[in-house]
């Protein structure tokens, strides 16, 4: 039946596409190429986002394995891994067309190519995005995955994780800050490490949420009158989130290649068996008073 | 594999150096952010400096992938 609402769910967002296509290329409006992606954007956002919920649904809430044959953990299911792919390409797509927008119009710099085309791609990448985000957020609905969440009243334990987690200086440092007890040992980390889910996690959502509200407030100016002191803040917050994206990603990337098992597990889903725990370089929490030493460098 | 990844990193570490080397440079100088006003500034200026900061950051790792370490 879920199939069947996603397939469904394709061709109506397909037939929008070709609908949306026709219009712009019949040449009945007398709008540039750039006016008439706008439009194509505007319409096509909706069927975007709904073929992101059923294709969500199709993540499915039944039992999988958790454990392979040689021992590996799955850390991500084949769902996760597919979306993951996706909304990176769309990123890879939309950041370096809207770090061009921005920065070619400060520096008064042109492409040998027409700007329309950056923005068509960069309107192909938000399309994906949207997409993807609607995905995953009615798949974690739709599942009950809460696993990258930090739970309710968990706040402390996992704060207290991620300061073991930094090197020493910055582990401290936020220990400082937060009053952590490091003398305290934090619980053993579950699939995500505290760094995800109590730092990585929360800004990726923050960031993304934000550039999705202001993108969808910017393409809303096609289809409705947005007040102009709206799309004035909508404009510079999406250029804010378009920053904290770019921080993101070099974090993440960062991040992932100081532990290789952990970019096995992201085409996979699985976190081999030589690489200990669910967590690639990041140790468990050891004995020490100061349990920061030795681990991960966050 | 890892020294594959590690180029590709290494890669898109430079190009975000050299797009937020044009953020910083241009955060008081160019014509645009100076008539949007502060925020426009601020946020070209600190997200900059953060970026190359966060670029360097990954061009290190990358570069411990492909020495070895």
């Amino acid at each position: 039946m879920r199939w069947l609402i996603a397939a469904l769910g394709l061709v109506i967002a397909g037939a929008a596409a070709w609908t949306a296509y026709g219009q712009a290329s019949s040449g009945a409006q007398p709008w540039s190429s750039e006016l008439s992606d706008n439009f194509m954007l505007a319409r096509l956002l909706p069927f975007a986002l709904g073929l992101g919920v059923v294709t969500g649904l199709l993540h499915g809430r039944g039992a999988r394995a958790e454990h392979r044959a040689d021992g590996a953990v799955r850390r991500f299911s084949t769902w996760t891994v597919a979306m993951h792919a996706v909304i990176s390409l769309g990123f890879l797509l939309a950041l370096p067309t809207g770090v061009w927008q921005y920065l070619g119009g400060i520096l008064l710099a042109t492409l040998p190519i027409p700007l329309y085309w950056v923005y068509r791609v960069h309107y192909v990448g938000a399309l994906v995005i949207l997409f993807s985000v609607a995905a995953f957020v009615a798949a974690w609905w739709y599942t009950g995955d809460r696993s990258l969440l930090v739970p309710r009243g968990a706040w402390g334990a996992h704060l207290r994780g991620l300061a073991y987690e930094l090197p020493l200086p910055a582990g401290k440092a936020l220990a400082r800050v937060l009053r952590i007890d490091l003398r305290v040992r934090p619980p053993a980390p579950e699939r995500f490490t505290f760094y995800e889910t109590a730092f990585s996690f929360p800004t990726w959502a923050f960031a993304i949420g934000l550039i999705t509200v202001t993108g969808l407030i910017k393409a809303l100016r096609y289809v409705y009158a947005v007040p102009g002191p709206v799309l004035w803040w909508s404009s510079t917050l999406h250029v804010a989130a378009m920053v904290l994206i770019a921080l993101k990603t070099l974090e993440h990337l960062r991040y992932t290649l100081g532990r290789w098992p952990l970019v096995g597990a992201i085409f996979t889903g699985f976190l081999g068996p030589a690489a200990g725990s669910t967590h690639g370089r990041v140790a468990a929490p050891d004995s020490s008073p100061v349990g920061i030493g030795g681990q991960g460098d966050g | 594999m890892r020294a594959t990844a590690a180029t590709l990193g290494l890669g898109w570490a430079a190009l975000n150096f050299v797009a937020s080397f044009f953020m910083v440079t241009s955060a008081f100088v160019a014509p645009t952010p100076a008539k949007e006003g502060l925020p426009a500034q601020a946020v070209l200026l600190l997200g900059g400096v953060a970026i190359e900061a966060m670029a360097v950051a990954l061009a290190w790792q990358c570069l411990r992938i492909l020495g070895g370490r």
